[in-house]
């Protein structure tokens, strides 16, 4: 099911991640803390230097999955707002590839949450990069999303 | 009960090396109705066996959501076999 969305953010974007306006959408007079994390792009890759970085996705069920991933976040822990935001297309060495920002009454919240969030999106959601170097290119090592092991029924209606 | 010879339309796609294995991002493909995503795999083996050396590092998914092997499809489904994530 999908949760009230509390003012949340999540977007897959072609262009810079302006990670200052998002840590600022989370927060509210009522919050006492953002943690955020924000994964960039480095310089190497098993000690071969990187050339740069490309992301492709299956968007539209990357962003469900993303927004899932939010309402997991909001039941599980004592938050405010989240900002999830991951950048496609090509990359250069420090530059945003994905950023989280979520705000909470009080740390404890906002710190697991958001490591929950970054973990979480990194196994199951449909997002590949591919690294280039001087002599090459390969599709990095990922992590196979948990897939259900029976075959599915159709849901009854809850 | 439906004859077995009916056939439904489903759309595939393809992500990461498979996209660059299978030589395309989408397809549009006839199958019998209740194929398994299994069976709709099998077929696009037949033609590239490359492919099934992939098929214990993917995961499927039909309608935007992860999907077991065994799922039957049917008509305007829309299947993706994804590789290992690497987003982040």
């Amino acid at each position: 099911m999908t949760t009230p969305l509390h003012d949340d953010i999540y977007q897959l974007v072609r262009g810079p991640i302006d990670i200052a306006a998002l840590a600022r959408h989370v927060r509210a007079p009522e919050d006492g803390a953002t943690v955020t994390f924000d994964g960039f792009v480095r310089n190497q890759s098993h000690n071969r230097p990187t050339l740069y970085l490309d992301y492709e996705a299956y968007e539209s069920m990357a962003l469900a999955k993303m927004r899932e991933i939010g309402a997991q976040l909001h039941e599980k822990y004592r938050i405010h707002r989240v900002a999830m935001v991951h950048r496609l297309g090509r990359l250069e060495i420090g530059e945003t590839s994905v950023f989280i920002a979520v705000s909470a009454p009080h740390r404890a919240a906002a710190f697991d949450a958001c490591r929950f969030a970054i973990d979480t999106l990194k196994r199951t959601v449909p997002i590949w990069k591919k690294e280039y170097f001087e002599d090459g290119a390969v599709w990095a090592d990922g992590e196979l999303p948990p897939a259900p092991a029976a075959t599915s029924r159709a849901k009854p209606a809850s | 009960m439906a004859p077995v010879s009916q056939t439904v339309r489903v759309k595939v796609l393809f992500f990461g090396r498979l996209k660059e294995l299978v030589g395309r991002a989408e397809d549009s493909i006839e199958i019998a109705d209740a194929a398994t995503v299994e069976q709709l795999f099998a077929l696009y083996v037949a033609r590239n066996s490359e492919l099934g050396k992939y098929r214990s590092s993917l995961v499927a998914s039909r309608n935007q959501e992860f999907a077991a092997w065994g799922t039957p499809l049917h008509s305007g489904d829309e299947v993706a076999f994804l590789p290992p994530v690497s987003g982040g």
